[in-house]
């Protein structure tokens, strides 16, 4: 599996760029040991004019590539653990709809509905501002807006999978209906919805950034969206401030993709195959 | 009168199709005694899975009763349902399609161990062996996936695991008809003698009218949903009074003509 | 065999078909199909039969590797015209959101270049042919619509709507029951007479066969192991296999697995 899914140069690509990100991020504490909000030499300096800080420093004179591999660490911890959130989030109440049925279908469907309707990000912001920003807090209110997604496929799935042969079995056999439900059909009802998942990182790394952005990310950890609400100020003196976390933003979001995609893909051919 | 072992008065059963509702069962009537085999024949729709899924209470009837081992079967509910389902198990036509497609044959068979609580989780490897041996397979098959087993080896899997639980009733829908020849004969002694050995009653269901006369012992044919004729399942092959019997055994395809008896 | 009289409309030689690293799906078979004959290929999963049939339709995936010839006795066919093909599954041949008259017509109007209006003209004199009920309206069906046995006659419609030289049935019958298997091995039977098609007829059970074809070969294993008359196959089979599927046979005068039955109440 693993030869033909790097046969497509996206997926090449997309892989590449997701190693060089964790690498980055696993390596941040090595390379940069030490707090990365410390102040590293003067302020604003450029990009490329001082070997010990290559990437120049802020307005508070921070070390820019020593933010960007810290930043690299939050961005992959926020959209790894709100994707896995809201992707078994939605997979469970998926699964418990389109199993159960009849009312408990109509109820969790419309709740469904109702989390669907509200914008993501206006959701994820309001639960920021109330509960107060933290890691954590981020990641669930990311949670909160994603979960709808997956909760629907996983239903449509199960909604075919529970009229077949093996369920009808196991019911025959004596199983439990939770066992059913969560052993017998939400493993078969799950390569679908994983589909999901790199739409779903990428998403939660721009809502990371965008609440980081407005100041209502984690104070105590470096982000990339925070660093670019940090450049604003002295865009027109500093623009490298802003771009340099931008620039990383998009290629991050665009490796999740492609990986994304390519992983789709190869599990396509693999199932047309066998 | 001693009790049947199954008792079925009256099932009925109608399927909603666009605005209007089909009747998929009606008026349906017939027992099972003990080690004994009811063949369920007819052809497509005429109601033979229906009644089946209604057995197993995979579908509820709309009216009718059934009574199994002296229990009104139909009031069963929740963990008492569960627990009684030990004793009526089922073999699917597709073997492929009846287990999960990611369990491996050990799973398949351990969970009516677990499940009935008929074993102790350190005994049931050996009872697993027990099972495969009983069945005529070997236990180096408990670790294989399903899917990775031949279609008749997988079937002996599913009658394994219906006698897991010591059942007195297991309802064959079409069990052996996409079996080879070869491997169907061979499926088809299995259960007979479990049948001799275990005392276990069938209800076989099956449209060709040669399989059900050389296993069952009587029959009920169906059409349209309701029951057409029944009687001994050699009587009424050999001389069906209804109109479907008689399509049926007309339509059965025959080798004689072509074989040794042939005159010319 | 190489006697036949009958010049063969198609003869196989050394044919060989594998499917990626696995076994061989045919191992160097030698066959001829005579114009005009009913010819069954019988055998069990994996005998090859399936593979023999697509090899003759030019119809294998592009993954097989196949070795060996297939000589035409007339000019080389072309497929969907000269060799109409009908498989098991009669849902998955046919176009869900088409009416099933258009499928039909399509055919005749890619082979015959007969313009639509002729062409659906044509779909119509087909399926009252292949016995649907109220063809003028059953054109405009859908596949959901029909029955199974109503789809498989759609199928043969549409398989036999460019006047093909060679009808081939791949285990045609195996999803229907009895009695509509029955109907449409008659059906088969009919068509073939009527427009002197050569049939190729796949299944698995040896009866079926027996009733239809006059030439019966039996596959295993890709191997070619018995071809004669269906007297001389089913009647004196040569090959302990086929004498093993002859007895393995069950049918309506197959001694019961039960010795005595006197003791079971056949009260009602």
């Amino acid at each position: 599996m693993r030869g033909r899914f790097l046969q497509t140069p996206e997926a090449m690509a997309g892989t590449a760029i997701l190693v060089l990100l964790a690498t980055m991020a696993l390596a941040a504490p090595l390379i940069f040991p030490g707090d990365p909000l410390r102040i590293a030499g003067p302020a604003l300096v450029p990009p490329f004019q001082d070997w010990t800080l290559p990437l120049g420093t802020d307005r508070l004179g921070r070390d820019v590539l020593a933010e960007l591999f810290h930043g690299a660490r939050t961005s992959l911890v926020v959209g790894l653990a709100a994707a896995a959130a809201s992707l078994a989030v939605g997979a469970v109440i998926g699964t418990l709809a389109g199993f159960a049925g009849g009312l408990a279908d109509e109820a969790l469907m419309r709740l469904t509905d109702a989390f669907q309707t509200v914008p993501g990000f206006l959701l994820a912001l309001a639960f920021v501002s109330i509960v107060g920003p933290s890691l954590s807090v981020v990641v669930m209110a990311i949670a909160l807006s994603a979960w709808t997604g997956p909760a629907r496929i996983a239903r449509a799935e199960v909604l075919s999978i529970r009229e077949r042969d093996f369920v009808a079995g196991a019911r025959v056999v004596g199983m439990h209906p939770l066992e059913i439900a969560f052993r017998e059909v939400l493993p078969n009802a799950l390569p679908p919805v994983l589909a999901l998942s790199s739409i779903i990182v990428a998403q939660a790394i721009l809502i990371e950034a965008a609440l980081s952005f407005l100041g209502l990310g984690d104070p105590n950890r470096v982000t990339w969206g925070g660093m670019v609400a940090e450049g604003r100020t002295v865009l027109r003196t500093a623009p490298f401030l802003s771009i340099v976390p931008g620039i990383a933003l998009v290629v991050t979001v665009l490796g999740v993709y492609l990986a994304g995609e390519g992983a789709v893909e190869s599990a396509a051919v693999k199932k047309g195959l066998s | 009168m001693a009790e049947h072992l199954l008792t079925v008065d009256g099932l009925a059963k109608r399927f909603r199709r666009g605005d209007s509702t089909v009747a998929a069962a009606e008026a349906i009537s017939f027992h099972i005694d003990a080690a004994e085999t009811l063949a369920l024949a007819g052809p497509s729709g005429s109601g033979k899975s229906t009644v089946a899924r209604l057995l197993l209470r995979l579908i509820e009837p709309d009216a009718g009763s059934v009574t199994f081992e002296g229990e009104n079967w139909l009031a069963l509910e929740g963990a008492p349902l569960r627990t009684h389902r030990a004793k009526m198990q089922m073999v699917f036509q597709d073997p492929l399609a009846a287990f999960n497609p990611r369990a491996t044959v050990a799973r398949v068979l351990d969970d009516p161990l677990r499940i009935h609580r008929i074993a102790p989780r350190a005994e049931r490897p050996r009872r697993i062996a027990g099972l495969l041996e009983r069945v005529g397979l070997s236990t180096d098959l408990a670790g294989r996936a399903v899917h990775e087993v031949s279609g008749g080896q997988r079937q002996r899997v599913a009658i394994a695991r219906a006698i897991a639980t010591k059942p007195s009733l297991i309802v064959l829908d079409e069990a052996v008809s996409a079996l080879d020849v070869s491997v169907r004969g061979k499926i088809l002694e299995l259960l007979a003698d479990l049948q001799r050995t275990d005392g276990i009653a069938y209800l076989f269901i099956s449209h060709d009218l040669g399989l059900v006369r050389v296993f069952a012992h009587r029959v009920a044919i169906l059409d349209g949903g309701r029951l057409a004729e029944q009687g001994d399942a050699r009587a009424v092959i050999d001389a069906p009074q209804s109109a479907v019997g008689k399509a049926l055994v007309a339509a059965t395809p025959k080798l004689h003509g072509f074989t040794g008896q042939d005159a010319s | 065999m190489s006697a036949a009289p009958q010049v063969p409309l198609v003869a196989l030689r050394g044919l060989t078909v594998a499917y990626g690293d696995d076994a061989l799906a045919l191992s160097a078979i030698d066959l001829d199909i005579r114009a005009g004959e009913r010819l069954a290929l019988i055998g069990e999963s994996g005998s090859g039969k399936s593979t023999l049939a697509l090899a003759v339709a030019g119809l294998l995936p592009a993954s097989a590797k196949s070795a060996g010839t297939i000589v035409w006795g007339g000019a080389p066919p072309l497929g969907g015209r000269d060799i109409g093909f009908v498989f098991q599954n009669p849902a998955g041949s046919l176009d869900p959101v088409m009416a099933v008259g258009r499928q039909v017509a399509e055919v005749a109007r890619t082979h015959l270049g007969l313009s639509w209006t002729d062409a659906l003209a044509r779909a119509r004199d087909l399926f009252g042919r292949v016995g649907l009920p109220d063809p003028d309206t059953l054109v405009h069906a859908y596949p959901h619509q029909l029955s199974g046995g109503q789809k498989q006659r759609v199928t043969i419609a549409a398989a036999i709507a460019a006047r093909p030289k060679l009808l081939i049935a791949d285990e045609a019958t195996s999803a229907l029951d009895t009695i509509v298997q029955a109907e449409i091995v008659a059906l088969i039977r009919r068509l073939v007479a009527e427009d002197g098609m050569t049939l190729l007829f796949v299944s698995h059970d040896i009866a079926l066969a027996a009733e239809l074809a006059d030439r019966i070969a039996v596959l295993r294993n890709g191997k070619l192991l018995e071809l004669g008359s269906t007297r001389q196959v089913i009647g004196r089979p040569q090959d302990p296999y086929t004498q093993s599927l002859v007895v393995a046979h069950i049918s309506l005068d197959s001694p019961p697995l039960f010795a005595a039955t006197t003791d079971i109440p056949v009260n009602g």
